[in-house]
Order: structure tokens, then sequence, then C-alpha cells
């Protein structure tokens, strides 16, 4: 999936000082690396991941600008120096900037750790703080005087070597600091990269949770599960469904989407160079939405102007072909079945920047909407029959979300905008959304309302953006009843739950909705709103809560089950949440609060410790449990048989968590 | 065939899988549920039977109920094991110890007496990777979730890779990665378990590329354990997803014999090669792994720099790998060749790390970074003080505020007041007595240390009283919501399982598809 490098995808290039840049590779525009300079895109596409390249300007006696892929041998140079060397001092370098300079010789070997330079000892530190500042330019010149300037002021070198200064360098000249490494975007980079610039976005959820999240909601690919109706009729159980809570701006979703294999858009020929040159050859069936949405959202940009003379596939769909390429019908269609998209009448995308930024979410999709909708109007072209959208039975996500529209912006990194979504993403069909409105009072939604049905005939009189708005509002309230009956049928295989409300009213609502040995999983940055979830679970909470239940029955009342609460009744009883018990204590099995931290180490020939800072804040924690079935009627039936089985009720009610 | 009940339990529970019997956080009974009806007097009559701490669970009970259904213990004739049915809380920390007694039984003892199995119950789960780790039969040391969570994240693992698993051990991890990389079951005959989806045919340039499906390869040394996770992951249904095999990996490496059917015989290449994405090391030498992990044959300097001083392999087993170097006609990789590979090792120790990565380093891959899994599970309860807390279970009967010491203190004052009193009034009757008539002495004695017996008893009694009040009250308190809620880490703390070793090896890029790749991008902006 992330053979190479493929245009109009997003992909992250790791600075030397380990800053993460994140952009959207656009065939034919220039990709600056700030103050160390700037190559054209071209020079990456197709190019593998995990590569380090090194810029080599052309004003040093090149006619062109190259980027030259530095080998790992170069890379490994100074570990390979140290093999031999002896224990050296070790300081991490300050997490600032990466500020640390360290001298080495041409031929990789560590001369002087930069903190000698930084000593606090100040009789051997001869550079003035001024040096230092200048030291740090020496990254934007030759660096070769600073160095020379360096050597003469610092004693502890003269002492120690014999080699000419000449021969030294500094590791962060400007050679090396026109690294960088180019990385493909996923989860775990994604979660690192927001995690650097905006940890609040994501509520701080870093790479360990994700992957603890996963194991324990027991995701998985689950496209080939079985979905059957429950007893009763009414609901329907399993199919690889899950429920989410997620105001992580689509992070979590994005890392459950990930392990069902349904994040990435699907690629055809993937395997091999063979494929690859036959990939640049045929561009005539786009399989990668996001060029679809590039082309028709720059028209006007630079970069696309300039893809007419290098026939990338960004000018072939441009082209007008004779036959429509199937996923523009698509997106016809899909616009069709869609709201018109909001925002793209305040947000004026009218001067798309030159360069990808994405710090614009939506930019490039709000102004792709609106383009292919005016397409819509133009070509009359009856769309293809696809899968509609939010259709898939299986291997679903299904969000519930409290704005009027999900907040999933992340997942713009994935080729999805949930706002306005690609039909050839596999998350159109299979990444459900509704708001607790929608799943708790579906009746006070406007959306529930269906759109008067306007016969054929009349229909055919119509002017034909009348009729798409028609279609449009159909197909959207049709989309719309459908998850909302889906998912207050409930059966599903999980709940994962990455959300600031409280945790206790989400699960009361949702629990219910929770097929037998689901797993429930409740991310928090903090501890203490799952130390008190924990508590809610409590196994004295449960006795309390058994013995009023039975106390209820007694008296009569309370009678119904308790078991298979949907959400129906949960708008009757949810109301009135008891104050002493939140949520049923005895639908979740085995609740257990867990967190977990990588911790990471230097390891180098003679240098090997624990990372000496590292990020603080919030620490994360898990809250899991299983929803379990528990047995109706409890004390009422104590010892008796019931229904000929040979059924007899615990004594030890509490016993088994 | 039948899904596997690990990826796709369905909606009920069916004979003939796997289902766990959850007794209590961390004490799952795992056991394959069975309709067959007793076939011999010395069978239960009720069919198979498991038997725990917690009852005894004959699988009519078991069979066809809803996953997640709280199960009853039945009455059953468990003869003379009867005894050891009995719940044994005091050995609920003992994780192992437990298994071995909450197990299945399918004979009955031949005592016949009735014994009637006390109430208890469980629940009735079906298998998932984290459940089996908990409950699986141990062989060797495991990797917990914690570590294959993280493992797999960075690794990448997702539906469709094909994963290197090197040794299998018991099973924990494989578990955990068919998981992530399972993206259907690949057509194969149903017979054979491990056998080979055409995977061999994905580099012949296809329109659409075939669908690849997610695999385990899975190699293990240890013939006995090599067979058992093998056989145990026949019963899980999940033998077309994992293909183990019994290996030596430092000298024989990753790529495997074709499974010979009939079906393909002579178009079969010689060595198959599991064209891996993700790598997984969990041996006690990874680095001597690693020479088999590259994307060509190494040059003969390449393996002499492995073996060089900065590297030392005291092993013998390192010597054996001169003797039998890839030759370039015949060299495979194990390495899918199209995308970046990622690998892992997992090492317990610090010295094993180094040489890990030393030798990472000079068969060049990428991106190498250590980490260390710092996991820990907190024990929620609330904490409950004061003197109204005497003599209750479970909470501190200190004062809680200096309000409470205080009165506390002068309650006590007065009680030790009144008592000094009282034995001063015995003493006086005593001189009094002494005073009076030696008859009267001993009489009076009597009475007054009768008194303070009185008073003592009393003071007893008041503390009974006090404390049989106290509990009452209690039975009256909501006790599940006072008390302070706290939190604290468990008991028993796991503060190192091992050491993560990440790396990832690129693509091969040559000269010639660089050139192939200008050729197609060009340069596309002209240098400004
Ligand atoms: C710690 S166990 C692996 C546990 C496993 N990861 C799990 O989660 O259950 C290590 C295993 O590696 C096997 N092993 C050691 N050296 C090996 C070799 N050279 N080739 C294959 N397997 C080997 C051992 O027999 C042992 O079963």
């Amino acid at each position: 999936m992330h053979s190479y490098i493929r245009p109009n995808t997003y992909i992250a290039l790791r600075l030397p000082s380990g800053t993460l840049k994140v952009l959207e590779i656009i065939p034919n525009t220039t990709i600056s690396i700030g103050k160390f300079g700037a190559f054209p895109s071209n020079l990456l596409l197709g190019r593998p991941y995990y590569l380090t390249f090194e810029l080599l300007d052309k004003d040093e006696g090149r006619a062109t600008t190259e980027l030259r892929v530095v080998p790992a041998s170069e890379l490994h140079a100074e570990s390979f120096a140290e093999d031999h060397a002896t224990p050296a001092e070790s300081r991490d370098e300050p997490a600032e900037g990466g500020g640390e300079f360290d001298i080495v010789g041409e031929d990789g070997e560590l001369i002087m750790r930069s903190n000698r330079l930084t000593v606090d000892d100040p009789s051997r530190q001869k550079l003035s703080m001024d040096e230092i500042e200048e030291l740090k330019k020496a990254g934007t010149g030759s660096g070769k005087e600073i160095i020379a300037k360096i050597m003469a002021s610092h004693m502890a070198i003269d002492e120690k070597t014999p080699f000419s200064l000449a021969k030294y360098t500094l590791r962060k000249s400007k050679k090396y600091l026109r690294r960088f490494t180019a990385l493909p975007m996923d989860v775990s980079l994604l979660s690192q990269y927001i995690l650097e610039k905006e940890a609040h976005r994501v509520m701080e959820l870093r790479e360990e949770m994700l992957g603890l999240i996963g194991s324990w909601a027991n995701v998985h690919c689950a496209a080939s599960s079985r979905v059957v109706s429950s007893p009763d009729g009414r609901g329907m159980i399993g199919g690889g469904r899950w429920l989410v809570v997620d105001d992580t701006g689509g992070m979590v979703v994005a890392a459950l989407a990930e392990r069902m294999g349904i994040l990435y858009p699907e690629e055809t020929l993937d395997d091999g160079d063979e494929d690859l040159e036959q990939e640049q050859g045929q561009h005539q069936v786009p399989e990668d939405p996001t060029k679809e949405r590039k082309l028709s959202s720059g028209q006007d940009g630079p970069g696309q102007s300039a893809a007419a003379d290098t026939g990338t596939d960004v000018m072939m769909v441009d082209a007008p072909s004779p036959e429509p390429p199937q996923l523009l019908s698509e997106t016809l269609q899909s616009d069709r079945s869609n709201p018109p998209n909001r925002r793209s009448d305040n947000t004026a995308p009218s001067s798309p920047p030159k360069l990808p930024s994405p710090e614009l979410p939506g930019r490039a999709s709000d102004g792709s909407a609106k383009e292919t909708t005016d397409h819509t109007h133009q070509k009359s072209r009856q769309p293809r029959p696809i899968k509609p959208q939010m259709s898939a039975l299986t291997n679903t996500l299904t969000v519930i979300h409290s704005n009027a529209q999900p907040n999933l912006g992340l997942l713009k990194y994935f080729s999805f905008d949930a706002t306005s979504p690609v039909p050839t993403h596999p998350l159109y069909t299979n990444l459900k959304t509704l708001s607790w409105l929608q799943l708790l009072h579906p009746s006070e939604d406007a959306s529930s309302i269906e759109p008067e049905v306007v016969p054929d005939s009349v229909l055919a009189t119509w002017k034909s953006g009348k009729r798409g708005t028609y279609y449009r509002k159909r197909r959207r309230w049709e989309r719309t009843s459908r998850v909302v009956k889906e998912t207050r049928a409930g059966g599903f295989d999980g709940l994962v739950v990455a959300s600031y409300m409280e945790p206790a009213a989400i699960l009361r609502a949702c629990v219910p909705l929770l097929r037998g040995a689901a797993m429930v999983v409740v991310y928090s940055p903090t501890v203490e709103p799952l130390v008190e979830l924990s508590d809610f679970h409590s196994k004295e909470r449960r006795v309390a809560y058994l013995a009023r239940q039975n106390n209820g029955i007694e008296n009569g009342k309370n009678g119904k089950r308790n078991v298979e609460e949907g959400a129906e009744n949960n708008e009757e009883d949810g109301g009135e949440a008891d104050s002493d018990f939140p949520v049923n204590p005895t639908l979740l099995l085995a609740p257990m609060l867990q967190t977990a931290r990588a911790r990471r180490w230097q390891v180098l020939p003679g240098r090997t410790h624990p990372m000496m800072t590292s990020r603080g804040g919030a620490e994360g924690y898990l809250f899991t449990a299983t929803r379990v079935l528990p047995v109706e009627g409890k004390v009422e039936a104590r010892g008796r048989f019931r229904a000929g089985k040979k059924r007899k009720v615990a004594s030890d009610a509490t016993a088994s968590t | 065939m039948a899904p596997s009940p690990f990826l796709d339990p369905g909606p009920t529970s069916t004979s003939n899988t796997l289902a766990l019997l959850h007794l209590k956080r961390d004490l799952l009974v795992p056991t394959v549920l069975s309709s067959a009806p007793p076939t011999s007097a010395d069978d239960y009559a009720e069919g198979k039977v498991t038997n725990t701490r917690f009852g005894s669970f004959p699988h009519s009970t078991l069979l066809n109920q809803p996953w997640g259904t709280q199960i009853l213990a039945s009455k059953v004739d468990t003869g003379s094991r009867g005894s050891k049915t009995k719940k044994r809380k005091r050995d609920g920390g003992d994780t192992p110890r437990c298994i071995e007694e909450d197990g299945e039984e399918f004979k009955g003892g031949k005592n016949q007496t009735a014994v009637t199995a006390r109430s208890g119950f469980v629940h009735l789960i079906p298998p998932t990777p984290e459940a089996w780790t908990l409950s699986l039969p141990h062989r060797t040391q495991v990797v917990y979730t914690p570590d294959y969570s993280y493992i797999l994240q960075r690794l990448r693992a997702r539906p469709g890779d094909c994963i290197i698993e090197a040794g299998a051990g018991s099973g924990s991890f494989t578990h955990a990665a068919a998981r992530a990389v399972f993206n259907g079951y690949p057509d194969e005959e149903p017979s054979i378990s491990t056998i080979e989806p055409a995977q061999n045919g994905t580099t012949a340039p296809t329109p659409k590329r075939k669908k690849r499906y997610g695999k385990v390869y899975s190699y293990e040394f240890h013939a006995p354990r090599a067979q058992q996770l093998a056989s145990e992951l026949r019963g899980h249904g999940l033998a077309s997803i994992v293909r183990v095999t019994n290996r030596d990996v430092y000298n024989d490496g990753f790529c495997l014999p074709p499974l010979q059917t009939s079906s393909f015989s002579t178009e079969a290449p010689s060595t198959l090669t599991p064209q891996a994405d993700c790598i997984f090391l969990d041996l006690p030498a990874p680095w001597l792994a690693l020479k088999h992990l590259t994307r060509s044959a190494l040059s003969p300097s390449t393996l002499h720099s492995l073996s060089s001083p900065s590297t030392p392999s005291p092993n013998p087993t390192s010597n054996l790998t001169t003797q039998t170097p890839p030759t370039p006609s015949t060299f495979q990789s194990p390495l899918n060749p199209a995308q970046p590979t990622r690998l892992c090792t997992f090492s317990p120790c610090i010295e094993q790390v180094q040489r890990t990565i030393s030798t990472l380093r000079h068969l060049s891959w990428h991106e190498i970074d250590m980490v260390e899994i710092l996991h820990k599970r907190l024990d929620v309860r609330r904490e409950r003080v004061g003197l109204a807390e005497e003599g209750l279970r479970g909470a501190n009967a200190s004062a809680a505020t200096v309000e409470e010491a205080v009165h506390r203190l002068r309650e006590v004052d007065g009680r030790a007041k009144l008592f000094h009193e009282l034995q001063m009034e015995a003493k006086g009757e005593d001189v009094e007595e002494k005073e009076g008539g030696e008859g009267k002495k001993e009489e009076g004695s009597l009475r007054g240390k009768s008194k303070f017996k009185v008073e003592a008893e009393a003071a007893r009694l008041s503390k009974q009283r006090r404390l049989e009040s106290i509990k009452a009250k209690a039975e009256e308190r909501p006790l599940f919501k006072e008390g302070r809620l706290l939190h604290r880490t468990e008991p028993e703390l796991k503060t190192h399982t091992s050491y993560l070793v990440f790396a990832v090896l690129p693509r091969a890029w040559t000269k010639e598809d660089e050139e192939r790749c200008q050729k197609t991008w060009g340069r596309g902006v002209k240098d400004s």
C-alpha cells in the first residue's frame, strides 16, 4: 500500500531536527523544506518510502537541483565509527530544535560531542553566546570558517586532536541539514505528527494507546463475518460492526479503520516495478480518489496547469473523454445522494494556495464538492448504479456524533472527507455516522422526515437541477433512516469511546446496543473519569444494584427485562438516570483500567541508556470490559429450575469478576 | 469451512468450537464445546462437563447460548472430585495453578455418591487473542497484550499483510498476528492445513491485482511445540491463515519448500517466499536470523563483517552459517519486494539489543528504534476511614478527622477517669475493710472487686454493642458510594518484559529504478 510515493497523497518528510512536515504531494509542484531549500515534487514521486534524501542544490556547480539517496551506511556512519570507541559521555540533545552540533571528521568519525560546547564548565567554553549563535547559523553557510573559529577558540579540541582543521565539518552543517526522510502517511505517523503539533485535538492519544484500543476492542477485518438477526427478529447480531464515539477528530476512527482494512483507498497494481511502470502509463481509470479531487479542485492552481506538459494522470482526467471514467459518474452519484456541502459556501475556495497545506482542513474537498456539483448540472448523464453511501453490512464503523456533522477531519490524510466522500473510498460504504439525536430520538430529527414522493411523470417535467435536488434529498433520507434503524437494531461487536462527554452517559446509551461478549473500550487522557466509571461498575455497587433489582421484582414493579435494554428503553429510563446507578453494572464483565507507555532508548556503542526527556502531559488510560447477558430474574429464581433447564441462580452473584 | 471463532464467533456457541469460561478477571478456562452424549458408564450422565471452582458446567448448558451469557452451575455428580470443586478463594492470584484445577473432565469418578455442587456461574466468552493469551497452555514465555498490541501497531501489520514470526513458542503472538493480517480465508484444499495461497503469481503484472490474503508464517525449532501450535491453530480455524514450520531459522532462514499438491506439481518453484511485510523475532539471538532477512544475497564481505569482532558471536551455531552462505543463483528473499519491510525483535537483555542493532546497521536497516513498554493496570476502590468503621471489613477504623479524634480522646479520657475512680473506690473499700473486722475483709474486698469487674464488663459489653450497632448500621449504609474513591497500581507489576527493537528496510532502489522513475516523472517544474 505504501510501496512508493504516489501522486496526490499525503506524505511526511522528517527533517534533521526530527520535525515532521506533512504535505500532499502534487506532481509538478515545488516542495520546500524551509530555509534549507526546495525541490520539484517529481523528484520524489514514484520513489520508495523510508529513504533519506539529500538535497543537492543547483547553485553548487550543478545544472539542476537533485536529490541524492543517502545510503544506510552513511546514516549509520557515526555508530560504526563508535563501534570501536570507548564509552563516552552522553547527553540527550536539548529537546528544542535539536540544537546539537557534533563535530565529526569527514570520514564520519566523531571528534567532539556537542555537549562539550554547551557544558557548563566555563573554562572549557571559550565561545561567546554570539559565536554559538553564529555556529547555529552555520547551517545556512558553508560552516567551514565557523568551524575553524571553534577549533581555534576551543582549547579542548586543540589539546586532543592531531587532525588538521580542514578535515572537520559540523555534523549539522548545511549538508546535514539538507537531508530529509520520506515517510508514508499512516495512522502511527499521523498520531505522532498531531501529538507533536496539536495534542489536544486528539485528546493526547498516544500510539501506545492506539494499539491497545485496537486489541481490546478486538477490531479486525470482518468483511466475511456473518450478521444474523436476533432471536426476537427485531435486532441484528455481529457482522464485525463497531460503534464509535470519537472526539479525536477521526484519529480513533482512522486507527480502527486501518485495522479493518478500510482506511486506505484501494489500489490496483501495487506490486513490483513492472506494475509501477504500468500504473503510471495507465491513467484512464484513476483508482485514487484524491486524484479526482485534486483535479477538480485546483484547475486554476499553478501545479495543475503545469501538468499539461508531463502527461501525468492529472491531465488525463481533466481532458474530456468520450466515455466518462467510471469514477466521475460515481462522483456524480455521490453528489446526488449527498447533502450539499455546507462549508463550501462560506469557506470561499476561490484561490487555492499554491502549495498543499495540511493546515487547511477540507479546503481541497470543499472546492471539489462545488466543482463536481457544477458538473452535475452541466452534464445530464445517467449515473451508474453503485453501492449507496453507508450501505455496507459487515466490517463497519458507526460513529455517533454530538454535532450536526461528525468531526472526522483527520481522515483527509487518508483521502476521505466525511462531508463529501468519494465513492471509491472504502469508508464511503463502511463508515456510518449518526447524531445522538438521531440515535436516541429519531422522530425529533428533521432528517427523519420523509421527503414527499414525486411521481415519475411529474419528475419528468422538472428541470434537471431540481430533479437532482429531489433525488439527493430522497437518498439522504433513505440513508439516514437506514443507518438509524440499523444502529438501533444493536448487536454491535464492540464500542470504542474517546470522548470528553461523561463516559457513564455514553455507556448507558450504547452498551445495550452491544451483542453479548462485545468489547467495550473507553479512552481518557486522564484517569479520573475512568476511575469513576470503574467505580460505577464496582462489585459493591453491583451487589447493591442486584439487591435493589430484586426488591423491585418482589414489589412487582420493574418486571421488564433488564437484559437487552435497547436505546428505546433507554429513552424512557435514561432520562432519570439513577445517581446511585448511572449505568447498569451487571451488563459489563471484568472491568479493567490500564495504561501503557513506551519508553524510548538510545542505543549507541558504549552509550546506551533511556532517553532523558520525553513528552509529558496526559498519560492516557483505557477502561475495558466485556458486555455480558446476565441471567434474568436473579434472586426470584433462586434455587429453581427454569424452563426445564438445569438453571439455578448463583448465591455468590458477584464472585465472578 | 467454518469461520474461526476468533474472527467470527457467530451469535451463539456451537459444538466443536473453542469457548472460554470466564471465572473471574484473568481466569478463563478454555474448552472445546461438545454435544456428544455420554458413551460409557464412566461418562457424566450429562455428557461432557467442565468443572471449575465455581461449579460444574455440562456442555449441554453451554451450547447454543448467545455469547456473553451468564451460565449457572449445574448439579453434577462429580464423584470423588466433589471436594476439589469447592470454591477456593485463597489461591485466586495464582493463575497457572488454578487452570490446572479448573479443567474439563470427561470421566466422572467411580463414586456415585451425589454431591451437591455449590451455586456459582461463569460467563461464556468466545475466544479472542486477549482471552487466549490469558488462558493458553504455557509452553514458553509468551508475549502479552500490552507488548503485542504495540508491536503490531508499530509493524503496521494490516489486513492482507504477510508476517513472519519466529519462534512461535506458545502461540500467543501468533493469534494476535493472525487477527491483524486476516482479510479472508484463502481458497484452498480444506484437508491440508498449511497450503500456500497462490501468492507466487502476484508478481506477474495483471490489470487488477489478485487479492492477497494476509498470512502468518510462523517458525519454531522445537518440534513438539511446533506440532502443538499447528494442531491448536487447526482447532481454532486458523490453519489457513497461519503456516507453522518446524525449523531452525538461524541456519535455514525463512523461505519454504512449496507444499506438494497434485494441482501444482511441475510448475512449483523450488522455494516459496513468504513475501513478508512484517517480521517479529522473539528468539534468543535475533541477530543470527537477520542475515536471512535481506533483499538480496549478502556479499561475503558483509557476511564477514557481521561476524567481525564488533559483533562477536560466541554462539556455536553462528559458525554454521558461513558454511551455507546463500549463493546468488539460489537466493530468494523472504521479503515482499514491493513494500518496505518492518521488523521488531523482542529481547529481555540489553546485550541482545546491542548486538541486534549493530547487525541491523550493518545490514542497512533504517529507522532503528528501541523502546520498552511500561504497562500497568490500576485497581479502583473506595477507602473508608472513620470511627464508624470500627469492626467493619475493608475499612480503616482510625479517626477520620481531628474532631473525631478529639471526640474519641474525650470519651476515652472520661472512661479512664471513671475507671480510675472505680479503682480508687475499690481500694478505699479495701482499706476500710482492713480497718474493720477480719471477717468482713474478705467480703468487702470481694464486693469492691466485683464492682470493678462489673464496670469493666459493662465497658466490654458497650464495645460489643457498639460494634453490633455499627454492623447493623452498615447494612443500611450505601457503602458502595461512601469513602474516598482511589486508584493504585495493581499489586503485582511487570516492570520489565523485553526490549523492543524496531527497524524498517526500504524497498531496494537501484540505479535503473531511479532512471526509469526519472523518465516517468521528469522534473515537472523548471528550476526557478
Ligand atoms: C519466548 S518463545 C516465543 C513466544 C511467543 N512469541 C509467544 O508469544 O508465545 C521463543 C521460542 O523460540 C524458539 N526458538 C529458539 N531458537 C530458535 C531458532 N533458531 N529457530 C526457531 N525457533 C527458535 C524456542 O523454541 C521458543 O519456543
